[in-house]
């Protein structure tokens, strides 16, 4: 009987199959592989039998309900399900070892890591989001003035200094970033404004009405404004 | 027209001069001419003509306080012009040492200072490197950060790391949300581990402390194309940095940024798994 198992073609054939069902599930595919050619698939089914024979014996033949009592007999009559039975155990231990976390290599996973080209992407986004931010703040500084001049002064000049000197403090940050081709355009109108806040970042005292009105027709006819609003959208859509 | 009515208006407005100023002699109507034409020039980036300004000003009205703001934007001029870094970089430094320096001016200095000493070092020039690293233990604390964020960035990664304590410092103590994204990135690139620990001793929430994992494998492979073990703060900006195809495969599924956050902190499941239709496996969790 045991040497039937040995030779048994059909049970290597039945195992083969096995084999060849579960090197097509993707999630677990590699790991199956190596745990499937660790298995010696010629002499298992004689290992199970051997075993079922030896933990049950006569004594389980003699105990056991009559209808269990043929079940190793079935493994015995027929040895492609007892490599069918070797290949789902092996494949289920395949299973677990895949599924109990993702499978990630060890030397990382303890500490932080980010490749450069990441960082740089992620660079590129924070710039991304921070001109937004950038841009979103100059336009109300570039809108009190433009209240200030028609209503007199609604935010203190010592204000407006401090929020140009954090913007100005802003973009020097964002400065590396904008040297990108993809940021050009809000480079060249960050650059402006810039320049606009270099100089109220000076201007302590309150300024007449009349002058914040010619600033903002300066600001107009350069249409800082409308350049703020465009490229604002452009950055939101992610470009 | 236009122009003569922009000179009126940033002497003015944005020139910064006093009243009193405006009100003096015919030297100072002069000088002050002189340097509000400068100003203009500056602004509408015609450096080559203010440079001619600045140096007329200076030539004529040399004791003029003036000829010593001037200094300022000379150094924008040069910084501007391209490949005069070195005499930019001296402008600038003269300009900081003048006794009526303006702080605003002060600082934008400073950082000018940083950013040309940068190409300058990148360029062949290591010795530029010590205008970056004395300014590491700057009273300023705008320049002093500046300083670390850009020597992060030095490819000489010995050099880079001495910007470490200071990205630290920021890490730990920091409450813009800007710079702290911005040193944490920065600390990321120079020294990832002192990054954790300055991370685990100021945990400012539950889930600073914890670690965004992000591998996106293709289709068939075991080993990640990509992967990353970043804080979770920066999880959103990670998830927003990945590869645009990755981001098209997220979107065709039905996700975005917000709806993986949502799913990450919600979720019991450690791990979220998304197949592409290309058999690539995007797989994102937090521990």
């Amino acid at each position: 009987m045991r040497d039937a198992f040995e030779k048994s073609s059909a049970g290597q054939a039945e195992a083969e199959a096995v084999e060849r069902l579960l090197g097509e599930t993707e999630a677990v595919r590699s790991e199956i592989r190596r745990a499937a050619a660790s298995v010696d698939w010629e002499t298992l089914p004689s290992v199970i039998a051997d075993r079922a024979m030896a933990e049950r014996g006569g004594a389980l033949a003699r105990s056991v309900t009559p209808g269990l009592r043929g079940w190793p007999f079935v493994f015995l009559m027929k040895p492609a399900l007892a490599g069918l039975a070797a290949g789902l155990v092996v494949g289920a231990v395949a299973m677990y070892l895949a599924l109990r976390g993702p499978a990630v290599p060890q030397n990382r996973d303890d500490a932080y890591y980010a490749s450069g080209d990441f960082l740089d992407r992620a660079e590129l986004e924070l710039a991304r989001r921070n001109t937004l931010d950038y841009l979103e703040k100059s336009q109300y500084v570039l809108l009190d003035v433009f209240e200030s001049a028609d209503r007199g002064a609604i935010v203190p000049a010592a204000l407006r200094s401090e929020r140009a000197r954090d913007l100005l403090q802003k973009k020097k940050y964002l400065n590396a970033q904008l040297g990108t081709v993809r940021m050009a355009k809000a480079k060249a109108l960050c650059d402006q404004i810039e320049m606009l806040f270099l100089e109220l970042a000076q201007v302590d005292e309150e300024l007449p009405a009349a002058e914040l009105a010619k600033l903002r027709s300066y600001v107009e006819e350069r249409q800082l404004l409308l350049k703020i609003n465009l490229v604002r959208k452009e950055l939101e859509s992610g470009v | 027209m236009r122009k003569a009515s922009l000179v009126i208006l940033l002497a003015l407005v944005l020139g910064g001069v006093p009243a009193a100023a405006l009100r003096g002699g015919v030297q100072a109507a002069t000088d002050e001419s002189l340097f509000r034409e400068v100003k203009l020039l500056v602004f509408d980036k015609s450096w080559p003509a203010a440079l001619d300004k600045i140096d007329e000003l200076i030539e004529k009205f040399p004791s003029s306080p003036l000829a010593g703001q001037a200094l300022f934007y000379k150094g924008e001029c040069l910084s501007g012009l391209g490949g005069r870094e070195k005499e930019a970089l001296k402008a600038y430094k003269s300009y900081i040492r003048l006794e009526d320096a303006k702080p605003s001016l002060v600082e934008e200095s400073e950082g000018s200072i940083i950013d040309l000493a940068f190409d300058l070092y990148e360029g062949g020039n290591s010795s530029a490197l010590e205008d970056i690293e004395s300014r590491l233990g700057h009273a300023n604390k705008v320049v002093r950060y500046y300083a670390a964020y850009k020597l992060s960035f030095v490819s000489d990664k010995k050099e880079a790391a001495k910007a470490a304590p200071v990205l630290e410092r920021i890490v730990e103590t920091e409450k813009d949300p800007e710079l702290l994204d911005r040193a944490r990135i920065a600390l990321l690139r120079v020294s990832p581990e002192r990054l954790m620990s300055a991370e685990q001793r100021a945990p400012r929430t539950g889930t600073t402390a914890r670690m965004l994992r992000i591998r996106i494998r293709a289709a068939g492979e075991r080993e990640p194309a990509f992967e990353i073990n970043i804080p979770f703060a920066l999880a959103d900006l990670a998830l927003g940095a990945l590869d645009e195809e990755d981001k098209a495969a997220l979107r065709k599924k039905g996700y975005d940024i917000n709806r993986i956050l949502n799913e990450l902190s919600r979720s019991k499941e450690r791990i979220l798994r998304i197949a592409g239709d290309d058999g690539s496996v995007i797989e994102i969790w937090i521990d």
